[in-house]
């Protein structure tokens, strides 16, 4: 056995399990050759197929390696709270403290701990509620606005900024900014209402800020503003509507707000850098894998290089 | 019909609200009058410390220390996110409600606006609401995530150009903006329309000042003195050193030693780039320093290397691709391993999530604040990489304000003042009694 049967589980790539079934199985299977491989020195730093794929080795190296930069102490220690503070002799007494409270002082939970309990939670499913206590986006709704006109009627007249070029922009718009659109302020849609409140269309919703088309002032014609080449192309101003859709939207979760890794950047070559001096790593060490930038720094590598199991 | 419209029927509202801008790193705090001028807030490190004599620090106690080696810190926000209510009460306790503080303050006669991060996990939300009302008792309370109060500053005042009539006065909150917060803990990019942020393009990037100064600290160790231990002096060194390169693979070329028995000549100064760090000692000097990298001078390291006595006072760390290859990790994550991507791919996938026909106006008003941004080169790079990214027909603008740690703070002082602004987005003591806890939270929640 290899590793006395012990396999990384830190790994990207998931590994079917050499288990055992009453199957034929006629195909290469994988696992089997990843545990009887034709040479034993290699098995865990297999030459992997993709650009970014790691070897379970280096995936676990990385994590290991991210887990210390996020320490906030090279080494763990507890500092309690001195504790002449904890009897509130002297001090400003803010009342006697809700058993509530008294558990939020009192845990010494986490940010992971924190974190695994809702993402624990959330996988649970989600018992009915009752439809009552959230009442559906009271934002997106049409303002009595001081025209009278109802939102779909602004929205077409919006649009004269999508399309804004050169040619296009006589001066009476230039000289009087067009109001765009009115967007309700935060407290509208941020409102939530108690729960035995009356329905929601009875708010009274005061006259919001406007998205303006800015004072700058706007260049003078040019003939050559028509030449098609010339002619710049602005997106069309999405609609009232679509803005208060997006600014109504919920939170995102904590693990959904983690930016991603786009694709463009997946596409590049990750750098590597010399693990000694810095510079570009375009050596590899054969024991480790780790890369160095050339002879001088790969004999100060081998020196502490030591290819023990989890290094 | 939600209670604090009719105003006449609760008590009048505090005089003064206490803005308590809580980052992981420092707490920028300030009390606010409606009508008394706005105090320049006072910059709090947020930790209890201990020195190598076991003596504990808080706050601002941490001022009285003389001697940084070997400090250890506990931060009641971890990861952005204020986690530990003992440590953090501690805190507060030292800073508003000890009668000797410089920002004393009875909190049932006191309004609270309290910044979050982005994001936060509902259970810590919670416990913030309860905190805030039931321990302190706070007679108003707004819990808002930190990059929407930028909105209340004045950033137009910020980019240089087009020049703006001096007389305009600001409209508050400015209708659009991308604000990005690179703090401790991690960059946060959100776009802002109207001071409410669009929830669904915020983008949150794990790179933050401890990564980096960790990652220093780790390069520091492997190649020149085991700095493990000295995390409050690699920041410091990280503050005073590093810097944005505009030419990644020419300054790497610069500051290669070059292959044995080929030594490149501009290795020792590397065209400017090698400074060296004098480390203070804590007896004669409290204070490390940079300066230009001098090949001849004796230090205590080349001492002990050649083991003859020079005379050398001084410890010297010299620095040269760390200078560069640290911040580096807000642009290129992937250089660690992080699957990430950088800062500017973040901002164009927030937009990508948004309607075409906001870009201009995103692009056009880049707001960076947050203790990263005052990396050298930061702004240049990141208005680079954007504007070569970002649609050619959008003008791209990056502007860092005068101070980008207290922006936010500022921009929140600046919400204390608007009575019936603030009126409407915060919660009084009475309305959370009445209504409870849940309630409070989707208020602030939005929902």
């Amino acid at each position: 056995m290899i590793n006395f049967g012990v396999r990384e589980v830190a790994n990207s790539r998931a590994t079917a399990a050499p288990g055992w079934a009453y199957v034929p199985d006629t195909s290469v299977n994988a696992s089997v050759t990843a545990l009887q491989p034709s040479s034993r020195t290699r098995v865990r730093n297999q030459p992997t197929a993709s650009l970014h794929e790691t070897t379970a080795k280096q995936e676990a190296k990385i994590l290991r390696e991210l887990a210390a930069l996020d320490r906030e102490n090279h080494r763990d220690v507890s500092i309690p709270v001195p504790i002449r503070h904890k009897d509130n002799a002297g001090r400003v007494s803010h009342g006697k403290s809700t058993p509530a409270v008294r558990k939020i002082l009192q845990s010494q939970k986490t940010f992971a701990n924190h974190l695994s309990d809702f993402e624990a939670f959330s996988s649970l499913p989600v018992p009915s509620q009752p439809t009552v206590s959230t009442p559906a986006a009271p934002a997106v709704r049409a303002t009595p606005t001081l025209t009278g006109l109802a939102a779909a009627a602004t929205a077409p007249h919006l649009t004269s900024k999508g399309t804004r070029s050169h040619k296009k922009k006589d001066l009476n718009t230039v000289s009087t900014p067009t109001p765009l659109r009115k967007v309700s302020t935060a407290s509208q849609s941020s409102t939530p209402l108690p729960i035995k409140s009356e329905p929601s269309q009875d708010i009274p919703m005061p006259d919001a800020p406007l998205l303006s088309q800015g004072n700058s002032t706007i260049p003078t014609p040019h003939p050559g503003d028509k030449d098609p080449l010339l002619v710049s192309r602005i997106p069309t101003m999405p609609a009232q509507e679509e803005i208060e859709k997006l600014l109504a939207a919920p939170p995102m979760t904590y693990n959904e707000a983690r930016g991603p890794w786009v694709y463009e950047d997946r596409m590049k070559p990750i750098r590597q850098f010399c693990e000694v001096c810095g510079y570009w790593g375009r050596v590899k060490c054969k024991g480790c894998g780790g890369r160095v930038c050339a002879l001088e720094c790969l004999q100060v590598h081998q020196e502490e290089c030591f290819t023990r199991y989890g290094a | 019909m939600a209670p604090r419209r009719t105003k006449s029927s609760g008590p009048p509202p505090p005089a003064n609200t206490l803005v308590l801008d809580n980052g992981a790193y420092t707490i920028k705090a300030g009390l606010v009058g409606a009508d008394t001028e706005t105090p320049a807030p006072n910059i709090i490190p947020n930790c209890l410390a201990r020195d190598r004599d076991k003596k504990v620090y808080i706050g601002s106690q941490l001022s009285s220390c003389k001697d940084f080696s070997e400090i250890l810190f506990r931060r009641p926000v971890e990861k952005g996110y204020l986690v530990n209510w003992e440590a953090e009460k501690e805190i507060w306790e030292h800073e508003f409600f000890d009668p000797k503080a410089s920002l004393h303050c009875d909190p049932a006669e006191t309004g609270l606006i309290l910044t979050e991060a982005p994001n936060a996990l509902p259970a810590l939300q919670t416990n913030c609401d309860q905190v805030a009302f039931e321990e302190f008792g706070f007679a108003r309370y707004l819990r808002v995530a930190a990059p929407t109060l930028n909105a209340y500053t004045d950033i137009q005042s910020i980019f240089k150009s087009p020049p703006r009539d001096p007389a305009s006065t600001p409209t508050l909150p400015a209708e659009i903006l991308m604000l990005i917060d690179s703090g401790y803990s991690h960059t946060s990019i959100a776009p802002l329309l109207l001071g409410r942020p669009i929830q669904s393009a915020i983008r949150r990037l794990d790179v933050g000042g401890k990564l980096l100064t960790n990652y220093l600290t780790r390069l520091l160790s492997l190649r020149q003195y085991d700095m493990r231990n000295d995390t409050y002096l690699v920041n410091e060194i990280k503050e005073a050193t590093c810097y944005v390169s505009k030419d990644f693979k020419a300054d790497m070329e610069r500051t290669w030693k070059g292959p044995k028995g080929d030594r490149r000549p501009v290795y020792e100064t590397a065209d400017g780039i090698a400074k060296d760090y004098v480390l203070p000692d804590y007896h004669g000097r409290a204070k490390g320093y940079v300066r230009d990298h001098d090949p001849k001078a004796a230090t205590k390291l080349k001492e002990m290397v050649k083991g003859k006595a020079m005379g050398a006072s001084e410890d010297v760390l010299t620095l040269r691709n760390e200078r560069f290859t640290v911040p580096e990790l807000l642009f290129s994550p992937t250089d660690i391993g992080l699957r990430q991507s950088g800062i500017a791919q973040q901002v164009m996938d927030s937009l990508s999530s948004l309607p075409m026909g906001l870009w201009p106006g995103f692009l056009a008003n880049i707001v960076v604040v947050g203790g990263n941004s005052k990396i050298e080169g930061f702004v240049f790079r990141l208005q680079a990489e954007i504007r070569s990214l970002a649609p050619a027909e959008c003008i791209v603008r990056v502007a860092r304000p005068a101070d980008p740690v207290v922006n936010t703070w500022q921009g929140g002082a600046n919400l204390a003042k608007d009575e019936e602004a603030l009126g409407r987005l915060s919660v009084t003591r009475q309305e959370y009694e009445e209504y409870g806890a849940g309630w409070v939270a989707r208020k602030f929640g939005g929902r």
